[in-house]
């Protein structure tokens, strides 16, 4: 294989993220044209406004903000400014919506990162081992519990570990104490009901692709000849098996950030009041900081974008047997 | 699964029109003649209700050998079975559980926060003779079998009102995804090119977005109403169902049912109807039927964290209700959610089991 083939493929892959960008972008604009009320109606809910008259009060918003040019200035004027770097104004905190973001975002990340880091390892352990153990009493128990955990609405799973745990066995407090230091143990004990929460459907998810991606892999001849040749059982597997097993869950898990873990980060912070983009999300939608609620879905979507852009280069690297066309 | 339209033939079509047409007229009527007979969700619902009779039981009913070999195939699966029943009882409940209830809505002081039959609590409670608040104990009672909220609302009739609202969430809201998604898969698969890749590109893009975001973001732009949530989790539900249809129409295309039928000047429409579609049919199905959970979960998780529609009564608003009495009254937040995680599992026992009965490979 050429090396330019991958260069090529990487560019290929680049310019078309930055088309799926644009896109997303241009989306969120028109459907905040589309709605019922205009920014500005939104502006002025949230604006004590009342000793003026408020038809002056929207021109004045309009003329600030652009509002009253023709549609198509104002998509230029928009898409502009965001690749400058100017995602807006959040008048419900007064200070620029990238200054909130860079504020909270590390919230989001360490719950996400400690969920996946949680679910990732325990599920694809269990379902290993749940593959390797077919049929056994072990195998139905897991398959069992990955059912219940992809149930489980993990808000409601949230609610009934403060019921028990907080509540009435009081070992946690109820809600995020957003005063302590990143790095510490306290923190750390803070983020374990959150990150049970949210990790349990992912865990039971990929429990689940682990176990199947390992049965595939079992049947393979190379698993075969590994065991002909005499090789113990623990290398078969630990060696062999897993790391053909582990390619695709790890993909699963890339592709699950836009389905799964926004949605669960989301809700898990909302009920345990952790102060990520979920959270400020959510408060500035009853503000009517409508900057703040348009900034954090499409930060969404990027991540989410960049991501799957990454798991894709990554790929084609991990795995030599992918062609790049 | 094509060969049931040839036996069953014209009657049935014309029967079908005739219920479309008199749901039409109903229609008619409803906006010219008379003020609001039904709600604008009704007619939704009426026309889900016909599609299934004629698309779904009609041709299980006239094709009972296939239908049996269905049946056997997904009885083996024992938990199917069980996730069969439990939807079989939970549209039943959102049927005529209504009738049978109190008013989901009806506020009573006096009855607030009772626990669920068997259990009993301490609270204080205004004492109307003395016109103090004094601690007592309240037991459940046989008035309200599951208890009451805050509000002392009846905790059994507005599980029962929550069942409806998912169910209709859930079965609507799948329809129009599934709907959307068909018809751009069908669509991109067939006329390739240029359309194919617009399409997919769109597709590509909505896909991107987190989906609970986007709900959000839409509920907050557009205002929340039943009608309105289901058509926005349609709206951006689709782009799995499209991409499978996609390929799955793709691999056929290429097939020699569908070559021959093309050489004997079948047009492109009776091919998508009578060829394509069919036999993506139960892929279609087992997709539907996986993604009503996470539907009905969608809405729960709006109406949960405040963004449900207000005027109905929903399990998550229940839930929403509970969080805040959750030192009190902790059957507030934990009856909705188990409803919520049965129905929910008892979907994904369903959906697991007919994949296998429709997959001709796996062996049972």
């Amino acid at each position: 294989m050429k090396r330019g083939g991958l260069q090529g493929y990487i560019i290929k892959r680049l310019i078309y993220a930055a088309l799926i960008a644009f896109g997303v972008v241009t989306i969120t604009f028109f459907l905040l044209r589309l709605g019922p009320s205009s920014p500005a109606d939104k502006y002025l809910a949230n604006m004590s406004a009342r000793t003026q008259d408020p038809a002056q009060v929207v021109a004045a918003i309009e003329a600030r903000y652009g509002l009253d040019k023709p549609v198509y200035e104002q998509y230029i004027d928009y898409v502009v400014n965001l690749a400058r770097g100017d995602w807006g104004w959040s008048f419900s905190t007064s200070m620029p919506v990238m200054k909130l973001i860079q504020r909270h975002w590390v919230y989001s990340f360490q719950l996400i990162l400690l969920s996946m880091l949680f679910s990732a390892s325990l599920g694809i352990l269990i379902g290993i081992y749940s593959a390797v153990k077919q049929y056994t009493r072990t195998d139905y128990l897991a398959t069992l519990f990955s059912f219940i955990g992809i149930s489980i609405p993990n808000f409601w799973l949230g609610i009934m570990l403060i019921l028990v745990f907080s509540v009435q066995l009081g070992w946690f407090k109820t809600f995020y104490d957003t005063g302590l230091p990143m790095f510490s143990l306290a923190n750390l004990k803070a983020l374990i009901l959150p990150v049970i929460t949210l990790g349990t459907g992912m865990m039971a998810g990929y429990t689940r692709y682990a176990r199947s991606a390992t049965l595939d892999n079992l049947r393979k001849e190379f698993v075969k000849t590994a065991r002909a040749k005499g090789l113990p059982e623990r290398v078969v597997i630990g060696k062999h098996v897993f790391r053909n097993a582990i390619l695709p869950v790890i993909t699963i898990i890339m592709f699950d950030l836009s389905g799964v873990v926004f949605g669960g980060a989301y809700l898990t912070e909302i009920i345990f009041g952790i102060p990520g983009l979920g959270r400020i999300s959510f408060n500035a939608i009853f503000a009517g900081d409508y900057p703040v609620v348009v900034t954090i879905t499409l930060i969404g979507a990027l991540v989410v974008l960049l991501t799957n852009l990454a798991t894709d280069i990554v790929y084609t690297w991990l795995d030599p047997r992918i062609r790049y066309d | 699964m094509k060969k049931i339209s040839s036996k069953v033939g014209g009657l049935k079509n014309l029967m079908f029109i005739g219920a479309l047409l008199v749901l039409g007229l109903i229609l008619l009527l409803d906006i010219y003649l008379v003020d609001k007979i039904l709600a604008p969700l009704e007619y939704f619902y009426l026309f889900f209700a016909i599609l299934v009779i004629f698309y779904g039981l009609y041709p299980l009913y006239v094709n009972r050998r296939l239908t049996k070999y269905y049946w056997e195939r997904t009885k083996r699966h024992r938990l199917a079975v069980f996730g069969l029943s439990f939807i079989a009882f939970l549209i039943a409940v959102a049927i005529i559980g209504p009738f049978l209830t109190q008013d989901p809505t009806k506020v009573n002081f006096e009855e607030k926060n009772l626990p669920p039959l068997g259990f009993s609590i301490q609270q204080s409670v205004y004492d109307l003779k003395t016109g103090e608040f004094v601690t007592r104990e309240t037991p459940g009672t046989w008035k309200h079998l599951l208890g009451t909220d805050d509000k002392g609302r009846d905790m059994l009739a507005m599980l029962v009102s929550g069942a409806r609202v998912s169910l209709q969430v859930g079965l609507l809201a799948t329809f129009i995804a599934i709907l959307i998604g068909t018809i751009m898969g069908v669509l991109s698969a067939y006329l390739g090119g240029w359309a194919d890749m617009g399409l997919m590109r769109f597709t590509d893009i909505m896909m991107t977005f987190p989906f609970f975001l986007l709900l959000v973001f839409i509920i907050f732009i557009f205002g929340p109403s039943l009608a309105f949530i289901i058509l926005a989790i349609g709206l951006t539900g689709w782009t799995g169902t499209a991409r499978l249809v996609r390929s799955e129409a793709l691999s056929l295309r290429t097939r020699e049912f569908i070559m021959a039928s093309k050489s004997l000047g079948a047009s492109d429409a009776r091919i998508i109807f009578r060829h394509l579609i069919p036999n993506v049919l139960s892929s279609i199905i087992v997709i539907a039927t996986l993604s009503i959970p996470a539907v009905i979960l969608a809405e729960a998780a709006l109406s949960f964290i405040g963004l449900g529609d207000p005027t109905v009564t929903s399990w998550g608003v229940v839930l929403h209700a509970g969080q805040r009495t959750l030192d009190i009254a902790w059957w507030v937040a934990v009856e909705p959610g188990i409803m919520l995680f049965l129905t929910v599992l008892a979907f994904n026992f369903l959906g697991d089991g007919i994949r296998d009965a429709f997959d001709p490979r796996s062996q049972l």
